[in-house]
């Protein structure tokens, strides 16, 4: 018993002085997940600092912009964006892992309004007041852009007043609460959001669903993707499954896991960019 | 105000008391109540205050980037807290008046004006709980950074503080209600057992037995107090009035007994007088027994002069009997007088005029009083008329009524006789209460007394019954 102990100490003592000889590793997350519960984030890092070996500090930002722009800048290692941010910047990101979600790594974007509304689509929208998520979010805001823009319409004009709220939980609470019609949010937040707060999802309806997207990757600078804390985190991130912590995170975030990500994952978005930009 | 003033003193005093009281009560709680309002107004105006201090500091920058999300979720969550029970709504609106968020974005929507809201408003100074409902509206501009960049309005419920208040007024009046009924009751038994001895000195003044009683010396309030005085100077007032009256009695009682004296000695003379002639003829019977004419004269003269010893002495009896005569009035009443005044007026060598006309009986009148009425007047009469005077008497009977007239040619009666006579004032000392007898009797009879002097002659008229044909004195 004594010599487990002692065991157990010694351990502990050398992982800790090898995390302390380490420098930190910094990553940067979107709102693209329910960034509002801490426990997930915690969770999140201990799976991470686990598989790493090394001591993780995440770090949050109310913007999609301000954390893309974090990792340009090196101020973060990698991070998890979303895949329009990704594509905006191909040139000098590069792809860690994606989550598989329901058995593939894709996500739907929903449309929703309030329960009691009788829109079922896009077009019954008009003149409606509608929350977006991030002006740089796939699903919060990309794909009903875009889907506007193909029908000719522009969000600026085609809604009477279109707010950001700067996280898909706020984008379902506004349309629950009334303070807007419709709004634009990420599908897994959505569903997740059914599981964990079910009265607030039941405000709403989901009248559209997008086509399914590649679904948000971690990303890091494309000079740094061959580094070795950049390999480690990929580690980190495929092989969590393995791990109680890692298991425990994945089912905090209600993900199955993560696998290796390919450019092609996110063409979906690449082709409505193209026709935001048309 | 005229019930007010037929209730007695012992419960008017106290209602008074106790209207005074709910005055006073009602000046009172509504000093309270304003004092509640005043709290009550400062403790929403301060809230209010820092509610909106709070959101200003709060949504200043929000307000200023039009950020629509961060302004409804920072009110929404303001909402959450211990305040927000009472901010049942706020909502912020941009420098140009269009609504950013509200907490009930149902009932504000975005982009609404926050004038339709606003109206009816009260500044934060103007905010004053119970002016209109349970629910107050504050306008108050969102300052930051030293200039307006919009607009808040906020709905306060404040139905707690009304119900506080209405409880309050509640309490109050209960309270009040209560404490002036007590106070009123005690103030009732306390002035109506102070006014007790005024209560028993009316009750005493106005018993019905035709005179004032004393009041019993239990219900006299200890003490040296000025109901006690009043009490006990009413006690000697009564005894006062009762000794008068005592000793107008033991006067009148001693003049009726100077009458007699006078006619028992006009008496003696006059059974003295006779008795010689028929002691004479008593001798003359006993010297002549056997003359039997003589005899006989003799015993003629002793006849008449007892027969008329016995109609002096039963006239004699007669007036001494008179408190218990009430048989009617007769005319042999007045040659009973004529009888019982002859032996005076022999004794004074006065005249006589004496007239009675009386074909029937007057109904009603008792011989007694109406015997001694004529015989004081007659006395007085003999006495004003001196020697060798000359007194009259008329007895008249006109209708259904009887006029006595007494006159005679003296000096005429003096004030003081002719007030004992005449009026009820108090009697002067040293006078006697003849005259005053007459009149006492007279007005006991119902009847009526005329005085007149003319051509050196005093007539007294007492008149009884409806028609009496003379000039009435009372009048």
């Amino acid at each position: 018993m004594k010599r487990r102990a002692l065991l157990a100490g010694a351990l502990a003592a050398g992982l800790a002085g090898r995390a302390r000889a380490e420098p930190v590793f910094r990553m940067g997350l979107t709102p693209v997940f329910l960034d509002n519960d801490a426990a997930v984030v915690d969770g999140l890092r201990e799976a991470l600092s686990r598989g790493m070996g090394r001591q993780i500090e995440l770090v949050q930002r109310r913007t999609y912009q301000e954390i893309t722009g974090l990792l340009l800048e090196r101020s973060v290692d990698a991070a998890w964006l979303c895949g329009y941010p990704y594509l905006q910047h191909a040139d000098a990101l590069g792809l860690v892992a994606v989550p598989s979600w329901r058995g593939g790594p894709r996500y739907q974007s929903y449309l929703i309004v309030a329960a009691d509304d009788p829109a079922t689509g896009l077009p019954d929208l008009r003149g409606g007041t509608h929350a977006f998520s991030d002006p740089d979010s796939n699903s919060g805001y990309l794909v009903t852009a875009s889907d506007l823009r193909r029908a000719g319409e522009r969000a600026e004009t085609f809604f009477s007043r279109a707010i950001f709220t700067y996280g898909h939980r706020n984008v379902v609470r506004a349309v629950a609460d009334g303070l807007v019609r419709s709004g634009s949010v990420d599908g897994y937040v959505w569903e997740s959001l059914a599981t964990i707060e079910p009265a607030l999802t039941a405000r709403t309806r989901v009248i559209a669903r997008s086509e399914w997207l590649g679904f948000p990757p971690i990303c890091a600078r494309r000079d740094s993707t061959g580094s070795e804390p950049v390999l480690a985190l990929r580690r980190a991130l495929l092989g969590m499954g393995d791990t109680p912590e890692g298991r425990q995170a994945l089912a905090a975030l209600q993900i199955d896991g993560f696998q290796p990500a390919s450019d092609a994952l996110f063409d979906g978005i690449a082709t409505r960019m193209r026709d935001l930009e048309a | 105000m005229q019930a007010l003033g037929r209730l007695p003193l012992s419960l008017k005093l106290p209602l008074l008391g106790a209207a005074m009281m709910v005055l006073v009560g009602a000046v009172a709680s509504q000093q309270v109540l304003r004092a509640l309002a005043g709290v009550q107004d400062a403790r929403v105006q301060e809230l209010a205050q820092m509610h909106v201090e709070g959101l200003s500091v709060a949504l200043g920058p929000l307000v200023l980037r039009r950020d629509v999300w961060e302004v409804y979720d920072t009110l929404d969550r303001a909402s959450q807290g211990g305040e927000g029970r009472r901010m049942i709504l706020t909502a912020v609106a941009d420098d140009t008046g269009r609504v950013l968020a509200a907490t009930d974005p149902g009932r504000v929507p975005m982009d609404s004006a926050i004038a339709d809201l606003a109206q009816g408003a009260a500044a934060l100074e103007d905010l004053s709980v119970g002016g209109s409902g349970p629910v107050l509206r504050l306008l108050a501009p969102l300052i930051y950074q030293g200039r307006m960049v919009g607009e808040i309005v906020t709905e306060l419920d404040v139905s707690d503080l009304l119900i506080e208040r209405r409880r309050a007024l509640m309490l109050l009046i209960l309270g009040n209600a209560v404490a002036i009924g007590v106070l009123a009751m005690a103030g009732y038994a306390a002035l109506r057992q102070m006014l007790r001895p005024v209560s028993t000195l009316a009750r005493q003044m106005t018993r019905t037995e035709g005179k004032p009683y004393p009041i019993p010396a239990a219900e006299i309030p200890r003490g040296d107090g000025e109901l006690a005085r009043l009490a006990r100077t009413y006690n000697a007032m009564v005894g006062a009035v009762a000794a008068k009256a005592e000793a107008e009695k033991r006067l009148a009682e001693r003049e009726r007994f100077v009458a007699l004296g006078r006619l028992s000695s006009s008496l003696a003379h006059e059974i003295n007088n006779p008795l010689g002639g028929l002691l004479n003829a008593a001798d003359t019977i006993r010297t002549f027994s056997d003359r039997p004419e003589v005899v006989r004269q003799s015993a003629d003269l002793l006849d008449r002069g007892l027969r008329h010893l016995r109609d002096v002495t039963r006239a004699s009896l007669d007036q001494n009997r008179m408190d218990m005569e009430h048989r009617p009035l007769s005319a042999e009443d007045f040659a009973d007088l004529k009888l019982l005044i002859q032996p005076e007026l022999s004794r004074q060598a006065q005249g006589m005029d004496w007239s009675v006309d009386l074909p029937g009986v007057p109904p009603g009148l008792a011989a007694g009083p109406v015997r001694q009425i004529a015989l004081n007047l007659l006395l007085n009469a003999s006495a004003a008329a001196g020697r060798e005077g000359r007194i009259g008497l008329d007895a008249s009977q006109g209708g259904a009524g009887l006029a006595i007239a007494i006159s005679d040619n003296g000096a005429g009666m003096p004030q003081a006789a002719l007030d004992r006579l005449l009026t009820d004032a108090p009697l002067s000392p040293g006078g006697g209460v003849g005259l005053r007898l007459v009149r006492d009797l007279t007005l006991g009879l119902g009847g009526h007394i005329a005085h007149h002097r003319a051509g050196g002659v005093t007539r007294i008229i007492v008149s009884f019954g409806p028609e009496p044909g003379v000039q009435d004195a009372e009048g």
